[in-house]
């Protein structure tokens, strides 16, 4: 290989990190459309004809959705039901109909004609956000044309080798038949941020870059392609000085990931045989099948916000129970933590026309939020988690409790609903173990109590450690007030588990305390018996745990507790950390 | 007829996912819904008709409801395109 220049291409950086490895290039399958003339007497079988490719093509809609949705999850999906309706929209239906009709033409050039129009106007529109959805209407062109000229669907160059993915726009179908284990990341012209391949990118955690314009014109298939999807790079035949910065930066990156990747299997226990439940975050159910390759101990937390946030009309109960149906059979067996709603604060849903007020950290959030006009979205959400505790492990978890009467509040509640499900006869776990969120001082306090009232504790640190301090961590000038490390904060949570233990109750944490490498030891030591991290921190976090001795944990916890300001724990934490882990994580 | 006007938040615009939004509700009421920009006017069970329209970040919309049940129409119409105002958060992910 002779001497490189790189050709560097800037773009959108759309989803992380770094791909090294061959350009395959997915071609626009090319399609010919002739204009014919008809027969009146052959136009009625000409519009059968149409029928009948639609119908084709929205069953063949309805099947991609349900496959986007099992390897995805709904919101990927969603946009084949976009594509469904435009097959039933009379802008295009009758539109073309009536185009064969009045001209005599064949379907397929009258579709053909009438989605053109449409491209040609999205094209043009000023808000370039729009252009990116020209990508559905040829992706919908090719489905119903080729239907009607009597072809099947083509299928896509097989992906047999990992490969990153070149395209100078990618159709939602296309992506969905990508082998994705084979996908090494996405290189699109086209493109934006919400683009269909930029969201399946990153729930299958590969780099993409979009909006590249012009690498079509460059790229050759096979050439040597560097992707960096941090910074929204695409180096085409790097130079020998560009590759082997990158493959640096990538073998770091793939030597820590590779030895973290060989202990997926093994268990999180310590040097001297202390087991340590270590389960995952999860945000999105899209996250659900990167999380099960984790080998973990299931879902610690699962925000259910999403459901809100995704700004479908009301998440039905039947909508919850199947996302939650669904996890849970990927989960197989392991547990499945649900935390309910926990909406007000800076972004409460335009769909319950909260008042505004003064303070909303400090204001009608989490549970606060189910007598003051959730009532009806925390009843839907418990039907569904109850309905689906027949199908597995599933607990429920509140957010925000502040006193012992808001606990018994929600139990009351779920209670009463319990009893409307048995006079409906519908099946749930009547033991389903029940669990709050430790994240206000008043309830940090109070641990002991609240431990005997419910089945789990988990500390909530993110909001636990703003209340505590008093400090919106999204103030910019309060940052350095925002401390991890803060004795006040570190005596809380020794305290909760402490307390939690003399009620016989287990003590979890899902806050970002739990994913911070230095914490690790402290943590084990304070006897904290569940972690539940951030899928990213998940085998990391298992590394740690699996080089340290418990005892030493306990003296390294007590040693931790004796410091005064934040700056001192934190020193002493990294000076061990770099001590203890340099070596082994080649950091 | 009874209509009311909305300005439309989310930086995106009325996208696809939207528009899927608006169908869905559109269609669940007899009467007729329209939904107006400028000089333009489309139907709102149309999701072609809606993606048209170029309803970006600012522009302001015209909803019209006419018939039997309009009211209850314009409501869950100004529903979800308060609810669509939301969607940035998730799209910024």
């Amino acid at each position: 290989m002779g001497q490189q220049t790189d050709i560097l291409l800037k773009g959108i950086a759309a989803s992380p990190g770094i791909a090294i490895g061959k350009v395959l290039i997915i071609g626009s399958e090319t399609l010919e459309v002739e204009k014919k003339t008809l027969k009146t007497s052959d136009i009625d079988a000409e519009i059968e004809k149409f029928d009948s490719a639609l119908a084709q093509s929205i069953s063949d809609l309805e099947k991609m959705f349900d496959k986007t949705r099992a390897s995805y999850g709904e919101n990927a999906a969603q946009i084949f039901n976009v594509h469904k309706y435009i097959l039933q929209d009379p802008m295009v239906v009758d539109k073309a109909k009536k185009k064969i009709r009045a001209e005599k033409v064949n379907a397929d050039w009258a579709f053909s004609e009438i989605m053109n129009n449409y491209i040609s106007k999205l094209k043009g529109m000023q808000d370039e956000r729009f252009h990116t959805r020209t990508t559905d209407i040829q992706d919908l062109k090719r489905r119903v044309t080729r239907y009607i000229q009597g072809g099947s669907q083509q299928h896509l160059t097989k992906l047999t080798q990992p490969s990153i993915v070149f395209a100078t726009e990618l159709t939602p179908s296309d992506t969905i038949r990508l082998e994705k284990a084979n996908v090494l990341g996405f290189a699109m012209d086209f493109g934006a941020r919400t683009s269909h391949a930029t969201i399946l990118a990153r729930s299958i955690g590969v780099p993409a870059v979009v909006g590249l314009n012009r690498a079509g014109q460059l790229i050759k298939e096979g050439d040597n392609m560097i992707l960096d999807g941090d910074q929204g790079l695409c180096i085409i035949n790097p130079s020998t000085k560009s590759l082997s910065r990158y493959k640096k930066r990538y073998d770091e990156y793939i030597s820590l990931e590779r030895q973290l990747h060989s202990i997926k299997n093994l268990p999180a226990r310590t040097k001297d045989g202390k087991d340590i439940e270590l389960a995952s975050n999860m945000e999105f159910p899209e996250e659900v099948d990167h999380i099960c390759e984790l080998h973990g101990d299931g879902i610690g937390l699962f925000r259910t916000e999403y459901l809100y946030l995704a700004g479908s009309t009301n998440p039905t109960e039947e909508q919850q129970y199947q996302d939650y149906k669904h996890i849970l059979e990927k989960l197989a067996g392991k547990p499945l933590i649900i935390r309910t709603f926990d909406l007000g604060g800076d972004k409460p849903p335009a769909s319950l026309s909260l008042s505004r007020e003064d303070n909303p950290f400090l204001g009608v959030r989490g549970v606060r939020l189910y007598r003051n006009s959730g009532e009806d979205l925390f009843r839907t959400q418990i039907r569904a988690i109850l309905r689906a505790s027949a199908l597995g492990d599933i607990r429920i978890m509140f957010p925000m409790i502040a006193c012992v009467s808001e606990l018994r509040e929600c139990k009351a509640a779920l209670y009463k609903i319990q009893k409307e499900l048995d006079k409906e006869g519908v099946p749930y776990n009547k033991s389903i173990p029940v669990g709050i969120m430790i994240e206000v001082p008043s309830a940090a306090a109070i641990a002991d109590l609240m431990a005997q009232e419910c089945d789990f504790l988990s500390i909530g640190t993110n909001d636990l450690i703003q209340y505590t301090i008093a400090v919106d961590r999204g103030n910019k000038n309060l940052a350095y007030l925002y401390q991890s490390y803060n004795p006040a904060v570190l005596r809380f949570v020794q305290q909760i588990i402490y307390q939690g233990h003399q009620q016989g109750t287990w003590v979890g944490m899902c806050g970002e305390m739990a994913s911070d490498p230095l914490m690790t030891m402290v943590l084990i030591g304070m006897g904290l018996d569940e972690f539940s991290v951030s899928p990213v921190s998940h085998l990391l976090i298992k590394e740690i745990i699996r080089h340290v001795e418990y005892h030493e944990c306990e003296s390294m916890a007590k040693k931790a507790l004796d410091f005064s300001t934040a700056a001192d724990v934190e020193k002493y934490l990294t000076d061990i950390y770099q001590k203890k882990f340099k070596r082994l994580l080649h950091l | 007829m009874v209509s009311k006007t909305f300005t439309i938040q989310n930086k995106y615009g009325i996208h696809a996912r939207p528009a899927r939004l608006i169908v869905e509700t559109a269609v669940q009421f007899k009467s007729e819904i329209h939904l107006a920009k400028n000089n333009e006017e489309i139907d709102a069970k149309s999701i072609m008709g809606i993606l048209m329209l170029e309803a970006s970040k600012g522009s302001e919309l015209l909803i019209k409801c006419d018939g039997e049940d309009e009211k209850e129409a314009l409501q869950h119409m100004t529903e979800v395109f308060e609810k669509i105002s939301e969607l940035t958060e998730w799209e910024e992910v």
